[in-house]
């Protein structure tokens, strides 16, 4: 069995506790507009054109986008780091890309790292078959969650799908007890207003009892827009601006009396 | 930081490096004097020292509460001509070179040419080394094989211990009366050669104490003439310290550092140590006087914080000697190296963070000058806090603190044979170089090219820059069959320099006990007294010797693209690559391309590159380590380059990593800039493949971005990396924090910038791969969060 990553970092210090390592993984069922690892989206592989430069001359070169790795290949690769999670109570984080898009491989792999004594840590729009969520739910330490948006309609226009299996498979993340951070995308003109984060509040305090340790409002950046122009694709939010510090305060300030931990990015 | 502090602080940082005269034409008068006839050595250096206390001038700086300078005032520099001597081209040289110059007025030139070149020249210990070098030696000293470091400075590397600080010049005294009492010219051969270094350093006691005194009638003259009230029971108060220290043990906190001051002063106008002498663990020792006197009343912490930056400014007005020669022109250091050590564990093992250890790191942040510079001894019984202290002066991006283990300090010294609390007791000086203080000699001796040995091994053993034989013919490279063939011819030419190394570390090493030894500097550190015997003779209860490895990331990527170019994957001849070599890769980009892109490098944690890491490690290690010395010593390795790296690069041609000719080498045990393409764990698990515990030291950089430094959070985070590296025995780590500029070099350059990673946006990614604008908007985020 194997799985299809496109990128593995390690020294992760934003997708979860302590140091750790990240696979990122290809495929997604989503379109987010703003999505920043547009190369993740696809699920085969892809190319892209490198090019490195010694001195004046430029070489260029294809440069596969996704490598296969077996369950055991990522254990290994996780072992070499083992020192500095133990040091910082950090672990593994598969994040993509969607994940879940790769279950048995990932079910697998996080058996594997589990026995091994690794935490684990799932970075998930959510959006999957409710059987693939529980299989995955035992192995799994921490969920990182995206809420991207809470009106299924507009859901459905800027990531291309339904939101309410997604509100569904957290409500099942949640009774099961697992444990889960839920992340925020701020997007201006999207889910940038008072309004939608006093909606998410009453979202978040029907919810009160379940295990979510922490919510992370993750501000848009044009990071993507170097990664679109070398793979080529369009960008739909060319015209929309960054978000300023200010108003990142005045939303966290709208999210505190839920008594969760609320923080500026992962 | 007070107002006092803040104007002798700018007047340090305004204050132009001068060269004085004083001191040369002082020791110069002396040695042509009739009192200088008929001496032993020791005897006739102690006068010497006594002469130049008796004579130099006294500098009292306005407002300051430490008085002392090394030269006549703030950055005024000697020079040393029994150690080596300037000419009038060096002294062009340094008056006009582009980095940090050193001026030189008409009345300086006119004392070097009347008086200290017509004496010396031809005497100094300079010639008297090179005089006396094989010719083997000079061969491979041209060639860039390896640095002397005692041909124009006296060795050094001597921290000040525990002892000191609680004894006065007087005691030792007594110490000396006592060794002398017990002195048996009946069963002792050496009882003779004892008694006269045993009444040169009774010598050198009564001289510290008579300039001190200088300074007391100085001061008292001063108060005499002050009109405003205040100033004047200052004075009155620093002549009164200056009338008790150092004769007898400080009892104040102010008396400890003007204590040490005078001590430090001794020590750097009696020779030129390589390094400057060091304060050490100055918390440890800082500690209980400063409790007695804010528990007693008698300090405030404000006072206490005061002195401590006049303290700090007294270091940073002491540039460090002038070289001559070549490392005239070339060298763009000045910093003497002063590193104040603060944290790690007590004589009994506990954890040694105090009060006075925070109280230091705030000092430090707020002078923010080269010198002294400092760092954080980090021991597992340390909390995290004192890190976290620390890392918030790091992220300002000047270098300080540099960050050490305790642990891997503490079992390198016990490998070495040192008792557990004196190797406790010890800490890193210098760069990294760890030493028992207070209780160990242990010089530097020079920087070893293990790259350049690897070219003239390609060469048969042949020099292609000098054009001389310099090494064993160990082959021609496309006869050998095998990788491990090339590595043993490798081992063969690295045993064949460190036999030529150690020869002429053995000879200098001789010539500095019997012509320089160093009464003084033998007074401070434990057994010199007991023994009868000098500091340069091997008086110190522990005596070691080092040469460091310079170029590991560089040799370590060079020998891989072999293994794996050659050998392994077979995609160039050696016939190939030494053509290119020998080109500087001109018509052979293609080739280069795949040395540097679509090889192995160190740093990765890729086993199959770390592997020449370890093996160059043992080879090294192997041919330096445990061969005796003249004093009694024992040669050792360390893996550190100052700025060496530089100079090396300079005189080694292309390399099978990639690198073209004359390109800096890389420094300490930190992969080749920009090769690292894993992140700081993976740097981490190849740097700590090597046995960092068989060394006295190791030098690693870490590049980081000012992001990762962003909050409480991240700081766990670089916590935690560290200490992982040390869980692994690591020595120490330096974090990089790259600045605004940095960051600009690297979109001007990015194959030397392939390292870099930034903080993007909830993620972090490489500087290189992201688009022009957002590399513009870091940039600019950059400079914001700059200090």
């Amino acid at each position: 069995m194997k799985g299809l990553i496109f990128s593995v970092k390690r020294y992760a210090i934003h997708d979860g506790p302590g140091i750790r390592v990240t696979f990122f993984m290809k495929g997604c069922p989503l379109d987010c507009w703003w999505c920043h690892n547009p190369e993740g989206k696809a699920t085969g592989q892809v190319t892209t054109e490198r090019i490195d430069r010694v001195g004046e001359r430029e070489f260029r070169s294809e440069e596969l986008v996704g490598m296969e790795y077996t369950p055991e290949e990522v254990l290994a690769k996780v072992e070499r780091d083992r020192v500095f999670m133990e040091h910082s109570g950090g672990g593994v984080t598969f994040s993509g890309g969607e994940p879940l898009m790769q279950p048995l491989f990932l079910t697998e792999s996080l058996s594997l790292l589990r026995s091994a004594g690794f935490h684990t840590t799932v970075d998930t729009s959510g959006y999957a078959a409710p059987d693939v969520m529980r299989s995955v739910m035992q192995y799994t330490n921490l969920f990182l969650y995206d809420i991207k948006l809470l009106d299924p309609d507009a859901h459905r226009k800027f990531t291309g799908v339904d939101n309410r299996l997604i509100i569904s498979n957290l409500d099942l993340l949640l009774e099961g007890g697992a444990e889960v951070i839920l992340r925020i995308p701020v997007i201006p003109g999207v889910t940038a207003d008072r309004e939608f984060m006093e909606q998410l509040r009453l979202f978040i305090e029907s919810r009160r009892g379940r295990r979510i340790s922490g919510i992370s409002l993750l501000p848009y950046h044009k990071t993507g827009i170097s990664k679109y122009r070398r793979f080529g694709l369009p960008d739909r939010m060319e015209s929309y601006s960054q978000i300023s510090n200010g108003h990142l305060d005045d939303y966290m300030a709208i999210l505190q009396p839920l008594g969760i931990h609320v923080k500026k990015g992962g | 930081m007070t107002e006092r502090v803040m104007r002798l602080r700018e007047q340090s940082l305004n204050a132009t490096e001068t060269i004085t005269a004083e001191r040369a034409q002082l020791i110069t008068r002396f040695y042509a004097s009739r009192e200088a006839v008929g001496l032993s050595a020791p005897v006739l250096r102690a006068r010497a020292f006594e002469y130049l206390l008796r004579n130099k001038a006294i500098c009292i700086n306005e407002g300051e509460l430490i008085v002392g300078e090394r030269g006549p005032s703030p950055k005024a520099t000697p020079t040393y001509p029994e150690i080596s001597l300037h000419s009038m081209q060096d002294l062009d040289i340094l008056d006009t070179r582009e980095k940090v110059s050193f001026k030189v007025d008409d009345e300086v030139r006119r004392i070097y040419s009347e008086e200290i070149i017509p004496f010396w020249k031809g005497r100094s210990n300079r010639d008297r080394i090179m005089e006396r070098m094989t010719p083997e030696w000079l061969a491979a000293y041209k060639a860039g094989i390896f640095t002397e470091f005692q041909e124009q400075r006296a060795p050094g590397h001597t921290v000040l211990g525990y002892k000191m600080f609680h004894t006065g010049f007087l005691d030792l005294k007594r110490e000396i009366a006592d060794a002398v009492a017990s002195l048996d010219f009946r069963k002792d051969p050496l009882a003779y050669e004892r008694n006269e270094e045993l009444k040169a350093m009774e010598i050198a006691c009564d001289a510290i104490i008579m300039y001190a005194g200088r300074y007391a009638d100085a001061l008292e003259a001063l108060a005499a003439a002050e009109k405003d009230d205040g100033r004047r029971r200052e004075l009155e108060q620093m002549a009164a310290i200056c009338r008790r220290v150092p004769a007898h043990a400080p009892r104040t906190f102010h008396e400890m550092l003007q204590h040490y001051w005078f001590i430090h002063l001794g020590v750097v106008t009696e020779l030129n140590p390589w390094d400057s002498f060091n304060p050490g663990r100055l918390d440890q020792h800082l500690w209980p006087v400063y409790k007695e006197g804010t528990e007693s009343g008698t300090l405030t912490p404000e006072e206490a914080y005061e002195l401590l930056g006049c303290f700090w400014v007294k270091f940073n007005n002491h540039p460090s000697p002038p070289k001559i020669g070549v490392t005239a022109q070339e060298s763009n250091t000045y910093t003497d190296f002063c590193l104040i050590n603060l944290g790690g564990v007590k004589p009994d093992g506990s954890d040694a963070v105090n009060d006075m250890t925070y109280i230091l790191l705030d000092v430090i942040r707020e002078m923010r000058i080269l010198q002294p510079s400092s760092m954080i001894q980090v021991s597992r019984k340390n909390p995290d806090t004192f890190i976290h202290r620390a890392l918030d002066i790091i992220r300002t991006g000047f270098g300080q603190p540099s960050v050490f283990n305790t642990e891997a300090i503490i079992q390198e010294l016990l490998r070495q044979g040192k008792s557990i609390v004196d190797a406790r007791n010890g800490g890193a000086s210098g760069c990294v170089e760890t030493g028992a203080f207070g209780t160990e000699c242990y010089w530097l001796t020079g920087y070893f090219n293990l790259v350049k040995i690897l070219e003239v091994t390609l060469n048969n053993g042949f020099d292609t820059r000098t054009g001389v034989q310099v090494g064993p013919m160990t082959g021609d490279p496309s006869t050998f069959s095998t990788f491990d063939d090339l590595m043993l011819a490798y081992s063969e030419q690295v045993n064949h320099f460190a036999d030529i190394k150690i020869r002429g570390n053995n000879v200098i090493e001789k010539t500095f006990a019997l012509h320089l030894p160093v009464p003084f500097l033998s007074l401070l550190l434990e057994d010199c007294i007991a023994n009868g015997k000098d500091y340069n003779a091997g008086g110190a209860r522990y005596n070691t010797t080092y040469i460091q490895g310079v170029g590991l990331g560089s040799i370590t990527d060079i020998l891989t693209s072999i293994r794996y170019n050659i050998y392994d994957m077979q995609r160039f001849t050696w016939q190939e690559m030494l053509t290119a070599m020998k080109n500087n890769f001109e018509d052979a980009a293609e080739m280069q391309y795949e040395m540097i892109y679509k090889t192995p490098k160190y740093g990765n944690d890729d086993d199959y590159a770390d592997a020449q890491a370890v093996a160059v490690f043992e080879i090294f290690h192997d041919a330096v380590t445990g061969r005796p010395t003249p004093r009694g010593g024992i040669h050792r390795i360390n893996m550190l380059p100052t700025t060496s790296h530089v100079y090396f690069g300079s005189v080694t041609g292309a390399t099978p990593d990639g690198r073209k000719a004359w390109v800096p080498l890389s420094e300490g045990i930190s992969p080749f800039q920009g090769v690292d393409r894993q992140g700081p764990t993976a740097v981490i698990k190849s740097a700590s493949k090597i046995d960092h515990l068989r060394t006295g030291g190791t030098l690693l950089n870490l590049k980081f971005s000012p992001e990762f430094f962003e909050d409480e959070e991240s700081y766990g985070k670089l916590t935690a990396l560290i200490r992982s590296y040390f869980s692994l025995d690591g020595h120490h780590m330096q974090f990089n924090v790259v600045s605004a500029d940095t960051l600009r070099e690297a979109q001007k350059h990015p194959e030397l910038y392939r390292d870099l990673i930034v903080r993007v946006a909830g993620y972090s990614d490489y500087f290189n791969d992201l688009g022009e604008d957002l590399q513009n908007e870091i940039i600019r985020r950059t400079e914001h969060g700059e200090l």
